[in-house]
């Protein structure tokens, strides 16, 4: 009886289990319209108000479901019309500053805007007036106004990021009440302050006031993601503010489903925090020159993964198209096996530097760390870095070697070469590194490492778990010039990295310099202290006047000589030491969709890549 | 004597529950000098003095412009509402809506692995007790060893590894499509039967061997008790003895464990769930942690420690009242 | 105050002997069939980790040695190198028992120094230090272990002593409590009593008599607490969350997992460290088995390996506690004792 009633339960638990170990006809990429994106996430946003999110991918989504009022294309230096169709400074009079083919006239610009009594640059942007939101209202400059406006209005917004943005519009808020006027439309103060606008343009053309650079328009056009006025204005009040943290039943029926005026919506039935569908926008107002839809692809679904290994495995089995992450240059030998591959392996955009804390303060000085204040030591260590080596061994050769100026050679107009003029020759380097090291610090134990004071040089180098290998690297080539260092783990939390706070000896550090953003990241990089990325508190005087002429200057010829003549002194100061420029690899699978591009710096999942892409002609 | 010990048991409870909050609450802000800093790191463009408006705009946002004493109580109130906090990911969605969404798919695999351990486990353990000494009970004893001294999660790895990635028997992970695409129907409840099969495989092992082990011990132990030996001296059957007799009496040490398990299995999840891209309370928890995010994390160590006390105190109640040898005695 | 005590009982001669005989207690460890088994074990792992700069062909600390990555088993590398790193992965497979040995056996032996300093004060002094010393215990008990050591590796650190000194902390709580409830009953035995009669000072027994009669639930416990520790670890380091510069076997298959070992078919590289971690848990484990039925004779076989199992709910100890001959209960012991309300042992206490 009892063995019967065991084998009973026996035959239960087989057939429960026969029942699971069928597959149940999982069916991958089952829509043939649908681009399914990989995506290695902590986990998918829920709330999509496109200001809330800089983490993951929500910025990716939140581009696509929302228009900035220009995008920048790094290669011409142009801005690229979104929302805003056109836009030009003007002088006093609302009178636009252009030469005779419609570019910026920078020569007048100067002569208008030199005298020190005028305190800001005029900006006039027309925008597009055939603009939809998703639920079918008109876009207008009242929507551009309401989202600069209440970016920069703390009682409504207090959103961190918006203040940033901002903070060069000359449109003040204190305490609720508005201070200064920077934003002049038909319907506000446009007229009084003499900016005509014509009745049929009201809708189009709105005048803004920025700081006097040439840079202050950047992020009021790249990065402010326009909000639509009429779903956010009846809900946002001082208490239940634009970025709540405890938003309320309404504000959060508008966080989950959005209303934006990008190329997608989202499908918020099939969306979820393990997907994101995106459906294209048959209404949106940009197309292709014969007027097909910009894109090509009707839906995009992201499928969230935990793990690269596993996402990979997901394209090599064919469950995803397109892995919306780079890759280690380690699985490049893995993908050049299979078939149906496509991997983009593009140059990068950023450069590895080695950043020595040149200046610690006072409490965190001691001898070795001295050491690195003497420019020459420093030279010393520049010369021991052998960029070719660690692209070899680091990045498998998927790298280019960084310039000491650190500007990207593929940026034409602002490299200069000049900054490079260490010797090429690895041998010469460490020979001429150790010549000026034995004028330093002559002595040296029985391993070869020099000493100070009868104690071994010893640096730290903070790094994250990934950059280890590259620091272990670094260690043998400091070894030839008999400096020792090592490892040390940077805390996940900023205040427990001690960059802040000088507690370092040097750290790996990726910059990215290009037009659109060197006005803020010169300064930030080698000028201001405190809270910056100067980490190393890097103090030249001379680089400093340079960087703020740089800045100020209303003359963007100037600007190009003055970024030129910058280089030469960041590659002689030594502080961020160039180590390589990794290139993105990343992949995609070409049996359903066929066009991918290599954008510089992009995964293969890229604009230009989405314009271009179409169906396979290979069935399956 | 009895209530005065159940009403006491009830209390004592209820403080270790306010200990461990208060604990919860503190142990993730040691070390944090100004949790706004790591909320809002600073970026490169921010002068000294934009970022002090930056992160005294996020403290007051998320609650930090008062003291830390101030900020628990506020917890405290929030928590006697059944409020657990709102979470610090983007749009503030409530901690409580979070675990909840996530729940259940823990909830599938720990059940599942408690099921299948408890069913062929206790099977296990009776034979190999009944059959002292004999093969069966060298077999249980020698898998027990080997199985125990290596980690779960190398078994899931093997796992995932073997019969995931080069046989391809079951999914070497979970598709995401298994939890957007669930609608109760036959179909995905099997779909997460497939997904769930190597999960719950590889924490099976240690489970079943567990109850296994632990109902072999506590049969051997009622087998030498006064009672069996009375019964069979009485001259009852062998099987009447071993059914009603034995295994009856070896239930409250199974019920024990089983009590700590359920909750052991919960928070032992993290690294499974890891493994196979389980999105369970494990991979939230790891995400909570990744990200900073306090009242998730402390949303989840509260849930947990909340599901140890209750099963303790409904373990050490039920014990009270049915086990008569156990009596309750005040020494005061 | 020293003076040497006058030995009138059969339970005290039973310790003075137990303490003195330790040596022979190894003896009868060694002549247990599986005994050998684990100390052979125990020992090639402690000569490897010790002499690893001999045994292993490269030294996988030093950048140096690093050869072309991802390389298959061959003479030279007997497994090969790491796809990621180019290290050779026998080497850091015998380097790794150094780290995976130190973190186990010190959290093991500092988990019984501070549990049997924290037991026997409790048990021994009483009143407030046994009661707070018993709230611990209990809280401890609630709070999910891993997620907790996850916190507290974000919070205070990843260097090994952080991580060890994190062990200690949550894992004395199991062991205080049995010594604990072992010393309430030493402290009624006569020969305590005797000795506090003749005026002996409370330190003088509670070192001299107490901690002596706890002696060998002490060095059970670190065996099994070592295996334990060592499960632990891999785990914690498998998540990314331990030491990020030393290579430990946990840490060799998180990167074996993380570097794509499985996409690559290296089977090698994820297999060697499971088998290292489970040979140096299975032999701690296997000793500490053996130690318990020599002085369990009872209990006999396999209880040992449940007990494991309830490791990290560290409630083992106790367990092999209540199945000993002299302290038997009948029953279970309510999962955590309610301070003086708590199920009598002198129900537990009839023949």
């Amino acid at each position: 009886m009892a063995k019967k009633l065991m084998l009973i339960i026996m035959m239960g638990i087989m057939v429960l289990c026969l029942t699971s170990c069928q597959n149940p006809g999982q069916i991958h990429r089952p829509n043939a319209d649908t681009l399914y994106v990989g995506s290695v996430q902590a986990s998918f946003p829920t709330a999509y108000m496109p200001w809330l999110s800089r983490e993951g991918i929500a910025p990716t989504i939140a581009g696509m479901l929302y228009d900035s009022l220009f995008s920048y294309d790094e290669d011409t230096g142009n801005f690229v019309p979104s929302i805003g169709q056109e836009w030009y400074y003007v002088d006093q009079a609302g009178e636009p500053i252009l030469t005779e083919d419609g570019s910026i006239d920078y020569a007048r610009l100067e002569e208008v805007y030199s005298d020190p009594s005028h305190k800001y640059l005029a900006v006039k942007v027309i925008i597009h007036d055939n603009i939809t939101w998703s639920d079918g209202k008109p876009l207008t400059v009242e929507d551009v106004y309401y989202s600069l406006d209440i970016a920069t209005n703390n009682l409504l917004s207090n959103h961190a990021g918006a203040l940033a943005w901002t903070s060069d519009l000359r449109h003040k808020y204190t305490n609720g009440v508005l201070t200064q006027r920077g934003l002049f439309t038909y319907e506000h103060g446009a007229r009084e302050q003499g900016y005509e606008i014509a009745e049929e343009d009201k809708d189009t053309v709105i005048y803004l006031h920025v700081n006097k650079v040439l840079g202050s328009v950047m992020p009021l056009f790249t990065s402010v993601l326009i909000l639509p006025k009429h779903i956010w204005e009846p809900v946002v009040t001082p208490q239940n503010q634009l970025n709540s943290a405890a938003p309320t039943e309404e504000t959060l029926y508008r966080y989950r489903y959005p209303v934006g005026s990008g190329q997608f919506v989202l499908d918020t039935e099939e969306s979820g925090s393990q997907q994101i569908v995106l459906r294209r926008r048959t209404d949106y107002h940009r197309t292709k020159e014969d007027g097909s839809p910009l894109y090509n692809i009707e839906t995009i679904k992201y499928v969230l993964y935990q793990e690269i290994n596993v996402a990979i495995y997901a394209l090599l089995k064919g469950h995803i198209d397109v892995l919306d992450n780079s890759v280690s240059s380690n699985y490049l030998q893995l993908f050049e096996k299979e078939k149906d591959l496509f991997i983009s392996n593009a140059p990068g955009t950023y450069i590895q530097t080695l950043v020595l804390n040149v200046n610690p303060v006072s409490s965190e000085q001691n001898p070795i760390r001295d050491l690195l204040s003497i420019k020459d030591f420093r030279r010393a260590i520049a010369l021991a870095v052998n960029q070719e080596d660690l692209i070899k061994n680091v990045l498998n050769g998927a790298g280019i070697p960084a310039s000491s100026g650190l500007m990207r050679s593929t940026l034409p107009d602002f490299y200069n070469p000049d900054a490079d003029y260490l010797p090429i020759d690895y041998q010469a380097r460490v020979a001429e590194a150790n010549a000026i090291l034995d004028t330093i610090v002559p002595d040296r134990d029985k391993d070869g490492y020099r000493l100070l004071n009868g104690e071994r040089i010893t640096f730290s180098i903070l790094g994250s778990p990934g950059e280890q290998d590259c620091i272990s690297y670094l260690e043998i080539q400091f070894q030839k010039i008999g400096i020792k260092v090592n490892y040390a783990a940077k805390g996940t939390q900023p205040e427990s990295t001690y960059l802040y706070t000088s507690r370092f000896d040097m750290t790996l550090h990726g910059v990215s310099f290009s037009l659109s953003n060197i006005d803020i990241m010169y300064n930030a990089h080698f000028s201001a202290l405190g809270r910056t990325s100067n980490y190393g508190r890097l103090v030249n005087r001379e680089l400093d006047t340079l960087i703020e002429n740089m800045r100020f200057t209303l003359n963007l010829n100037t600007k190009y000589d003055l970024i030129k003549a910058i280089q030469p002194i960041l590659a002689e100061e030594y502080y961020k030491i160039p180590l390589y420029t990794s290139n993105v690899i990343s992949v995609a699978r070409t049996d359903r969709f066929i066009g991918y591009n290599i954008v510089e710096g992009s995964t293969v999942l890229n604009t230009s890549t989405l314009q271009n892409l179409k169906k396979s002609n290979v069935s399956r | 004597m009895k209530n005065t010990y159940v009403i006491k048991r009830i209390f004592y409870s209820l403080f270790v529950f306010v200990v461990v909050i208060t604990l919860n609450f503190f142990i993730p802000r040691i070390g944090v000098v100004d949790p706004a800093e790591r909320y809002y790191p600073p970026q490169g463009n921010m002068s000294e003095i934009e970022y002090e408006i930056i992160k005294q705009v996020t403290r007051k946002q998320y609650g930090f412009d008062v003291s830390t004493w101030q900020q628990y109580l506020n917890y405290l109130q929030g928590l006697s509402k059944g409020d657990l906090g709102k979470s610090f990911r983007p749009g503030s969605p409530a901690v409580i809506d979070l675990i909840v969404e996530r729940l259940p798919w823990t909830l599938v695999l720990s059940v599942s692995t408690l099921l299948i351990g408890l069913i062929i486990g206790v099977m296990f353990g009776v034979v190999a007790a009944t059959k002292r000494g004999r093969w069966q009970d060298t077999l249980l004893l020698n898998a027990s060893t080997i199985m125990v001294a290596i980690p779960g999660f190398f078994i899931a790895l093997m796992l995932s590894f073997y019969l995931g990635f080069e046989l391809e028997v079951f999914p070497a992970y979970t598709d995401s499509n298994m939890v957007a695409n669930f609608d109760w129907s036959l179909a995905a409840i099997r779909t997460v039967a497939y997904n769930a099969a190597l999960p719950v495989l590889s924490m099976a092992v240690g489970s079943i061997i567990g109850h296994a082990q632990g109902t072999r011990n506590a049969v051997i132990a009622v087998t030498n008790e006064d009672f069996i030996l009375t019964a069979k001296a009485k001259g009852l059957k062998q099987n009447t003895i071993r059914y009603k007799h034995i295994l009856r009496n070896s239930m409250l040490p199974i019920v024990t464990s089983l009590g700590m398990s359920i909750s052991g299995l919960i928070g032992g999840q993290v690294v499974i769930e890891q493994v196979f891209n389980w999105n369970g309370m494990g991979t939230l928890f790891l995400e909570a942690n990744n990200t900073n995010d306090y009242p998730l994390m402390m949303g989840i160590m509260l849930l947990l420690s909340g599901f140890t006390i209750l099963a303790i105190l409904i373990t050490d109640l039920v014990y009270v009242l049915l086990d008569p040898r156990v009596t309750v005695g005040d020494k005061r | 105050m020293k003076k040497k005590l006058p030995i009138h009982h059969g339970m005290a001669r039973g310790i003075e002997k137990r303490l003195k005989n330790t040596g022979l207690f190894i003896k009868r460890i060694w002549s247990h069939k599986q005994g050998k088994i684990g100390l052979t074990m125990v020992g090639f792992l402690v000569v490897v980790a010790i002499f690893a700069p001999y045994i292993a062909p490269f030294n996988p600390y030093d950048v140096a040695e690093r050869t072309t990555k991802g390389l298959p088993p061959s003479s030279k590398h007997l497994l090969g190198t790491t796809i990621n790193t180019g290290q050779d992965i026998f080497s850091m497979l015998v380097y790794g028992t150094r780290v995976s040995l130190i973190v186990g056996v010190t959290s093991g032996i500092c988990i019984a120094i501070v549990g049997s300093i924290l037991g026997v004060a409790a048990g021994y002094i009483g009143g407030l230090v046994d009661s707070l010393v018993m709230r611990i215990v209990d809280i401890m008990l609630v709070i999910p272990t891993l997620p907790l050591v996850i916190v507290l590796t974000n919070v205070l650190g990843r260097d090994y002593w952080t991580i060890i000194l994190i062990f200690v902390a949550l894992g004395w709580t199991g062991l205080a409590r049995t010594i604990r409830s072992l010393v309430l009953v030493l402290k009624n035995s006569n020969y305590v009593k005797a000795a506090e009669l003749a005026g002996a000072s409370r330190w003088h027994i509670m070192i001299r008599h107490i901690l002596p009669g706890t002696s060998h639930l002490l060095i059970m416990s670190t065996a099994l607490s070592s295996a334990g520790i060592m499960v632990a670890e891999a785990g914690l380091s498998f998540l990314g969350l331990g030491d990020p510069t030393a290579i430990s076997w946990g840490k060799m298959l998180a990167e074996a997992q993380r570097g794509g070992a499985l996409l690559f078919g290296a089977w090698w590289w994820i297999l060697t460290p499971g088998i290292g971690i489970f040979l140096a848990v299975f032999s701690f484990m296997r000793l500490g088995i053996v130690m318990e039925e020599i002085m369990n004779p009872r209990m006999q076989r396999s209880s040992g390996v449940y007990k494991v199992f309830k490791n990290l709910n560290s409630a083992y100890v106790e367990e092999v506690f209540n199945s000993m001959d002299d302290y038997a209960k009948i029953g279970v012991t309510p999962a955590f004792e309610h301070g003086k309300g708590e199920v009598t042992h002198e129900t537990g206490l009839k023949a």
